[in-house]
C-alpha cells in the first residue's frame, strides 16, 4: 500500500517535471524573463497631480531586471525590421545597437550577454514589450515601483542615498555591469533600478515637462521631496527629458510591464 | 540662364517621368518603397468607428491630417475636433475627397468602436474620409511618440494631453503641425491643396 502510494508520488513529479519542461520548452521568453507583481499603492512623485498628494498605482507586473543583450539579440533574429542595418530612420538614431559588433553578432566576450541592452531607441523598447504581450512600465509604475525599498537602519539608507549620489554623477555608460549585480532590489525583488542603467518608460517625457528646463532652480524644487529617492528622481526626470523617442545612448536600456489581467502573465507570478 | 533653368527643369521632369513608368511596371517594388521617414512604417491594425480594419500605409499617396484626443474629454477636445474640421472645410470642396482626417483616441479603456461611431455622429463628421480609430495602448502610444503628442491618464481617469493637429504628406512624413488650440488652419490647408495639386500633375 505503502509502496503504492509513492509510486503515485514519483508519478506525479514525474508528470510535474515533464509538464514543466514542455512549458518551459514551448515558452522559452517566459522562462527567461521572471516577472514580478508589484501590488496597487501610491508614492509621492517629485511631479505630483496636486502638491503633496500621493500618486495612486494599480497592480501591474514588471520584469524583475532589464532586458539583456541576449534577449534583444534574440528578438531581433525574429524581428527582421528591428536589426541595425534594415530599422527604418523613422524609428531611431543612427546609433542604434552600435556597441555591438555585427548586426546579428554583438561579441558577447566584450559586450556580454548578460548585461542590459542599451543604445535602443524608445521605439525598439516598446516594439520589444509589445512582441512579449506587454508593455513599457508607465512613468509612475517605474517611479513607485523603485521607491519600494526596504532599508534596516537610517544608517543604512543613508549609505544608500550617498551611493546613489555617487552613480548618478559619474555613470559609466562603456562599463556597464550584468543584470542583477547591483544587488540593489525593491522587497518584491525588483532588480537594478538604481546603479545600473537608466530605462525608457512609456510616458517618458511627463506633459509637464514643457514647463520644465534644465536649470540649476528646478533641479532645488524637484529635490524638495526629501527622501532618498529625490535625488536620484529628480536627476532621472530631467534626464529624461533630453530625450526623444529615437534616442539611443549607451546609459539608457529598458524592462518591460504587462497589464495584471493579461492571461499570459498570471500564470507566472513570482511573489 | 532662365532657358538653361526651364530646360533642366524640362529635362528632370521627364526624367522623373521614365522613372515613375519603371516603377508603373514593377507595382510591388513600388508598393515596399516607403520613406525611411514615413510614420507607415507603423504596421499596426486599427478599427474604425465604422468597425472597419485599416492600417496606416493605405493612405499612402494622399495627404492624411491626424488629431489625437479622447471621447470622455468635454472641454478641450470637441475644440480640437472642431479645429480639424476648420482645417479639412478651408480646403477646396473639390479637394477634400484626397484627404482623410484620423481621429485617434487614446481612451482604449472607453473609447469603442461603438462609442467612436456615437462621438462622430454627434459631431457631425461620421463622413466620408473621415475615421474615429483605436487600437492597442502599445500602437497608440508609438503613433503619438511619432508625432510628439504628449498624454498621461491621471487618477480621476481624466487624460492631460498635447494639443496637436498633424498634416502628414503623401509618403507618410510630418509635412505640418499645428500646436495649441484655436490656431489658424489657412497655411496648413495651403500645404495640403499644395500636395493634392502635386499629387494630380504626376
Amino acid at each position: 500500500m505503502r509502496s503504492q502510494k509513492n509510486i503515485h508520488r514519483l508519478k506525479n513529479w514525474a508528470l510535474t517535471g515533464i509538464v514543466g519542461l514542455l512549458v518551459s520548452l514551448l515558452n522559452p521568453v517566459m522562462a527567461q524573463q521572471e516577472r514580478v507583481l508589484i501590488p496597487a499603492g501610491s508614492f509621492h512623485s517629485i511631479l505630483p497631480e496636486v502638491k503633496g498628494e500621493p500618486i495612486s498605482v494599480d497592480s501591474f507586473y514588471i520584469d524583475k531586471t532589464a532586458v539583456t543583450n541576449e534577449d534583444f539579440l534574440a528578438f531581433i533574429q525574429e524581428n527582421e525590421n528591428w536589426q541595425r542595418e534594415k530599422v527604418p530612420a523613422v524609428f531611431t538614431a543612427q546609433n542604434y545597437l552600435q556597441h555591438w559588433q555585427e548586426s546579428l553578432n554583438p561579441g558577447f566576450d566584450k559586450i556580454g550577454e548578460n548585461r542590459p541592452v542599451t543604445h535602443v531607441s524608445w521605439f525598439a523598447a516598446n516594439a520589444y514589450c509589445s512582441d512579449k504581450g506587454g508593455r513599457l512600465p508607465t512613468l509612475n509604475e517605474w517611479e513607485y515601483s523603485a521607491q519600494l525599498m526596504d532599508f534596516e537602519s537610517i544608517q543604512e539608507m543613508n549609505r544608500f542615498s550617498t551611493e546613489l549620489i555617487g552613480w548618478y554623477s559619474s555613470v559609466d555608460a562603456k562599463n556597464t555591469k550584468a543584470v542583477g549585480s547591483t544587488q540593489i532590489q525593491n522587497r518584491h525583488g525588483v532588480q537594478d533600478q538604481f546603479g545600473l542603467i537608466m530605462e525608457w518608460v512609456e510616458d517618458y517625457k511627463p506633459i509637464i515637462a514643457d514647463e520644465l528646463s534644465l536649470d540649476c532652480g528646478t533641479v532645488g524644487r524637484l529635490q524638495q521631496l526629501g527622501n532618498i529617492y529625490s535625488y536620484a528622481a529628480s536627476i532621472r526626470y530631467i534626464t529624461r527629458m533630453s530625450f526623444n523617442p529615437k534616442t539611443t545612448t549607451g546609459m539608457v536600456g529598458f524592462r518591460c510591464a504587462y497589464n495584471i489581467d493579461h492571461p499570459e502573465s498570471s500564470s507566472n507570478t513570482q511573489l | 540662364m532662365k532657358t538653361l533653368l526651364i530646360l533642366s527643369a524640362l529635362l528632370l521632369s521627364s526624367l522623373n517621368l521614365v522613372a515613375q513608368h519603371h516603377h508603373g511596371k514593377d507595382a510591388t517594388l513600388k508598393a515596399e518603397k516607403v520613406s525611411e521617414h514615413s510614420l507607415y512604417h507603423l504596421d499596426a491594425e486599427w478599427v474604425t468607428h465604422r468597425n472597419e480594419s485599416i492600417s496606416l500605409s493605405q493612405f499612402k499617396g494622399e495627404p492624411v491630417v491626424i488629431v489625437m484626443f479622447y471621447g470622455n474629454c468635454t472641454q478641450v477636445c470637441p475644440i480640437l475636433i472642431r479645429d480639424t474640421w476648420r482645417l479639412y472645410s478651408a480646403l477646396d470642396k473639390s479637394m477634400r475627397t484626397s484627404v482623410n482626417v484620423l481621429a485617434v483616441s487614446f481612451d482604449t479603456e472607453n473609447d469603442t468602436p461603438e462609442v467612436l461611431k456615437k462621438y462622430a455622429e454627434y459631431e457631425q463628421l461620421d463622413i466620408e474620409g473621415w475615421h474615429f480609430v483605436t487600437t492597442k495602448d502599445v500602437d497608440i502610444r508609438s503613433l503619438a511618440m511619432m508625432l510628439g503628442v504628449q498624454y498621461v491618464k491621471k487618477s480621476d481617469g481624466e487624460f492631460a494631453h498635447s494639443n496637436l493637429v498633424t498634416v502628414l504628406d503623401p509618403e507618410g512624413k510630418v509635412a505640418v503641425r499645428v500646436e495649441g488650440l484655436n490656431q489658424p488652419m489657412a497655411s496648413a490647408a495651403q500645404s495640403i491643396e499644395e500636395m493634392i495639386k502635386s499629387i494630380s500633375i504626376q
